[in-house]
């Protein structure tokens, strides 16, 4: 058991970008009413953008973490405004369906690209690490732990509490009311794609240094981004936040102590059993009834 | 109905089934490349065609097709294998077992809904993949299994040609009962409930039922379709199962067009080709493969299928709203009022019953009595209380305490779609029809009965022109000319104006011989002219089918012509209830409802 509290360390790294990456996926579903298949490859655009500034432009890593977060988001406006937006108009099925598919065409086309090399970024804070205890702690663990988690609590303050994140929530309850009350539906969604696809670049970068930067990253990082926010209730902020964590933790613990298998099992298991007996998720904002 | 009429309709459902067997008589002259490519199509074809089940009609994003294709694929060689199983048995294995997995990943269907679903989905083809792969004692892990040649009564299936001869069978053979399954009474009550699940519940489909059974029957097939191909690909492995196939699967349906049988057959057969064709190009396969769909999703949203139909779309002329002529309105009773034996109890019976939303008391001690055969009244101002009181009655709202009898029989508990066979049916405020229909398919749905085995039934019955379903679609007409509306018979409702849409609703709702119709509103936004008319109509319907009715309307000229007995409602309680004209002069109702003092009455 000695090495427990390293574990939750490594989990509370990996739950935080969970939380960053679930993050995103409910802000678009809160405002859009979209559930986004294409988060995954946001999140892999993420690290491949940190990988072409840094790499091949050699920018430092502090532009890093704005421009390409930016650029993630400019990519995710550019889908809305130009596949969505006209899917909206004849159904909601469709703009979902067609998330999938953007999904495949934006991964093939780094596929295409890199096909085989698996590319890596150095760390942003590489040192040597420090020893508290058994507990040790690289400075690369503190920064992804630190910047993740105030990125996600940044996010999730704007949405709560800016006239972006009002308008946002207010298309959502009612899309009819909120445009007599002045809103724009298409400056709203933009902005909503906008949040999202900075808050999955954000995730590709943290992620980027520990996992490597290959077009899996799409499929790999999609499964627990919905799993935390189906852990969350999918339409809670701090549902979001709270299952990324958890989800974190329960899968450095299961890898440990289990199986690789097992900690997939596990993963689905939870899903399901969370679908099962409280789709209104295990931290649901508080809900009132529309008489 | 004539017989040509019947075989026109025979044909055109078993349409794609012939096509398939031309196709598959065509390709066995040609090379074998072909014949291969062309199997290859067929399973494909049939996928597409239980996809458009699901995808299609249930709007549910099917993301474990490759896992259940897996399930079918595994279990019907592992059978051969170890147990020497015949080959027909084997397919016929992998279908129940398919059937089970659609069960168990449909289950939840009946608490999810959309994304949940979805992800329901997407996780049983993760966990399916994963199993294959650590199971390999049986499965043969990541290196995949060994199929075995297939062999039928004797006969060894070696060549391209012989797989092709077989899989084009049993491929035509599936796609006519699918064809049958989705173009029949059992598609349509699909449609119905994606159109408005209020409506079907209210006209008694078990929402929740016919969702679980578009489930089994598209995994059985698709399973079975796994089985089918197992041999023709000779070698079986996790990989070619995984999330990217289900991906690709999705896509049939959607490309090839999502409403009818020929969609997911077409989408299929074409895009399983399009590797074959695009077999330079084998890096850029995945990205052309999503352009085109989201390409064709954006463009031609009916997929194929949609664009052809536009391309030789003939445009009907607007058909006039024809208005319920004076004679038909003096008309006779039609039909004799048929025996009611219970007729002593009330129609409708409420004791002290009440329901809130949170805080708010929306009715609070409500009693009353809806006698049999009158037609009685409900006003009173909105947020009154009176849709509350409906939606109780009707079973969509469960109240917080007080009893509700129809015709003398508690219904408190009672899920809405058990009304129907109470006797009781009803028409919606917001009218609530079954959009993607026609008008006379609206009214069939409306006669009831539509439990899936005999939607199931129906849906055969609907393809031959049985006795059965010409019973039924007299029924419906009949329904429809009481309303005025059998000219429209086979238009589709959205081209309807309101007050036709209002009419049909009321068709919808007496065409199963009721006992007791709740009306809501049912000449709200309806024009002047129009309102006279649809008074005569109900009073005759009243008259004719002796059905009760208990009517909510906000018009006080329209019902205290309409009705014998009028309640008023205000704030959740009754204020006032008697014979119209009396209710009506009542000091207290005019204050509340028409805004006068005391003093000035």
């Amino acid at each position: 058991m000695d090495e427990l509290p390293q574990l939750l360390l490594g989990g509370l790294k990996l739950g935080a970008i969970y939380s960053l990456a679930a993050l995103g996926l409910v802000v678009i579903h809160k405002a859009t009413k979209t559930v986004n298949f294409a988060h995954g490859a946001l999140i892999m655009l993420g690290a491949y953008f940190g990988f072409f500034l840094l790499q091949l432009f050699g920018l430092p890593y502090a532009l890093v973490y704005v421009l390409a977060p930016l650029g993630v988001g400019a990519v995710a406006i550019g889908a809305e405004r130009i596949l969505l937006r006209r899917l909206r108009r004849s159904d909601a099925f469709s703009g979902v369906v067609s998330t999938i598919f953007i999904s495949v065409a934006l991964t093939e086309m780094i596929r295409i690209g890199y096909s085989t090399e698996l590319m890596s970024i150095r760390n942003v804070w590489p040192g040597a690490p420090w020893l508290i205890g058994n507990l040790v702690i690289t400075p690369e663990t503190l920064w992804v732990l630190s910047g993740a988690l105030g990125c996600a609590l940044a996010g999730a303050l704007l949405f709560s509490t800016s006239r972006l994140g009002r308008a946002m929530r207010a298309m959502a309850a009612n899309m009819r009311g909120a445009q007599l009350c002045g809103y724009s539906v298409d400056l709203v969604y933009a902005e909503a794609w906008f949040l999202g696809g900075v808050l999955a670049g954000l995730a590709g970068l943290f992620l980027a240094p520990a996992m490597g930067i290959t077009p899996e990253l799409a499929n790999i990082t999609i499964v627990p981004a919905f799993v935390a926010a189906v852990i969350g209730g999918f339409d809670s902020v701090r549902g979001a936040l709270l299952g990324g964590i958890l989800l974190g933790i329960v899968e450095v613990l299961s890898a440990a102590y289990l199986s690789s298998a097992g900690k997939s099992a596990l993963t689905f298991t939870i899903l399901l059993a969370v679908l099962l007996w409280r789709p209104e998720g295990l931290f649901p904002e508080a809900r009132v009834r529309n008489v | 109905m004539c017989d040509r009429e019947i075989v026109l309709r025979c044909l055109k459902t078993l349409a794609p089934a012939l096509t398939v067997a031309a196709i598959t008589i065509a390709s066995l002259a040609a090379n074998t490349y072909v014949q291969y490519v062309v199997s290859l199509c067929l399973v494909a074809a049939i996928v597409g065609g239980s996809l458009v089940l699901i995808v299609g009609l249930t709007r549910v994003i099917m993301l474990a097709s490759g896992a259940v294709m897996a399930v079918g694929a595994y279990l019907s060689t592992i059978l051969l294998q170890q147990y020497g199983m015949p080959y027909p048995a084997s397919v016929l294995a992998a279908g129940a077992a398919g059937a089970f997995v659609g069960l168990i990943v449909g289950i939840p269907a009946s608490r999810f809904r959309g994304h949940q679903l979805a992800m329901a989905t997407l996780v049983f083809q993760f966990v399916i993949i994963i199993g294959l792969r650590e199971w390999s004692s049986v499965t043969g892990g990541a290196a995949g299994l060994h199929v075995p040649p297939v062999e039928i009564f004797g006969h060894r299936f070696a060549t391209d040609r012989d797989y092709l001869a077989l899989i084009g069978a049993v491929t035509a053979l599936v796609v006519a009962v699918l064809g049958v399954i989705v173009t029949g009474q059992f598609g349509k009550v699909l449609r119905a409930i994606t159109a408005t699940e209020v409506g079907a519940e209210a006209f008694g489909i078990n929402v929740t039922g016919f969702r679980l059974a578009a489930f089994v029957i598209s995994s059985m097939v698709i399973a079975g379709a796994g089985a089918l191909l197992a041999p023709r690909v000779r070698i079986l492995d996790p990989a070619s199962f995984g999330f990217e196939s289900s991906i690709l699967m999705l896509a049939y349906p959607i490309v090839g067009g999502m409403g009818s049988i020929w969609g997911g057959i077409l989408g299929g057969g074409i895009l399983r080709a399009l590797p074959e064709l695009l077999r330079g190009g084998a890096e850029y396969q995945d990205l052309i493969y999503a352009a085109l769909v989201i390409l064709v999703m954006t463009f031609f949203p009916g997929g194929f299928v949609g664009a052809l139909a536009r391309a030789f779309a003939v445009r009907p002329a607007p058909a006039p709203t024809m208005r319920l002529s004076p004679a038909a309105l003096a008309r006779p009773p039609s039909v004799e009022p048929p025996p009611r034996a219970d007729s002593a109890a009330p129609a409708l019976e409420i004791v002290g019953l009440a329901a809130n939303f949170g805080a708010l008391r929306a009715v609070d001690d409500v009693s009353l009595r809806v006698d049999a055969g009158v037609i009685h009244g409900l006003i009173g101002p909105n947020g009154a209380g009176k849709t509350t009181l409906f939606n109780i009655v009707s079973g969509f709202v469960t109240p917080a305490g007080g009893t509700v009898r129809l015709f003398g029989r508690d219904v408190i508990g009672e899920p809405p779609r058990r009304r129907l066979r109470s006797g009781m049916t009803r028409t919606f405020q917001q009218v609530c029809l079954f959009a993607p229909l026609s008008c006379v398919d609206n009214v069939i749905l409306g006669l009831g009965r539509t439990s899936i085995r005999r939607t199931l039934c129906a849906s055969v019955e609907e393809t031959f022109g049985s006795a059965a379903y010409r019973r039924r679609k007299e029924a419906a007409l009949a329904a429809l000319d009481a309303v005025g509306l059998v000219h429209r018979a086979q238009d589709s409702v959205l081209s309807l104006s309101l007050g036709d849409q209002r009419r049909l609703e009321v068709a919808r709702a007496i065409a199963s011989n009721p006992r007791l119709v709740l009306l809501d509103e049912p000449v709200s936004g309806v024009s002047h002219e129009e309102q006279a008319k649809i008074l005569a109509l109900l009073r005759r319907i009243n008259a004719e089918r002796a059905i009760s009715m208990f009517v909510i309307e906000h018009n006080i000229h329209f019902i205290r012509q309409l009705c014998t007995r009028l309640s008023v409602m205000a704030s959740g309680r009754i204020l006032a209830d008697g014979s119209p004209e009396i209710v009506i002069r009542d000091a207290a109702v005019r204050k509340i409802y028409f805004g006068e003092s005391w003093q000035a009455t």
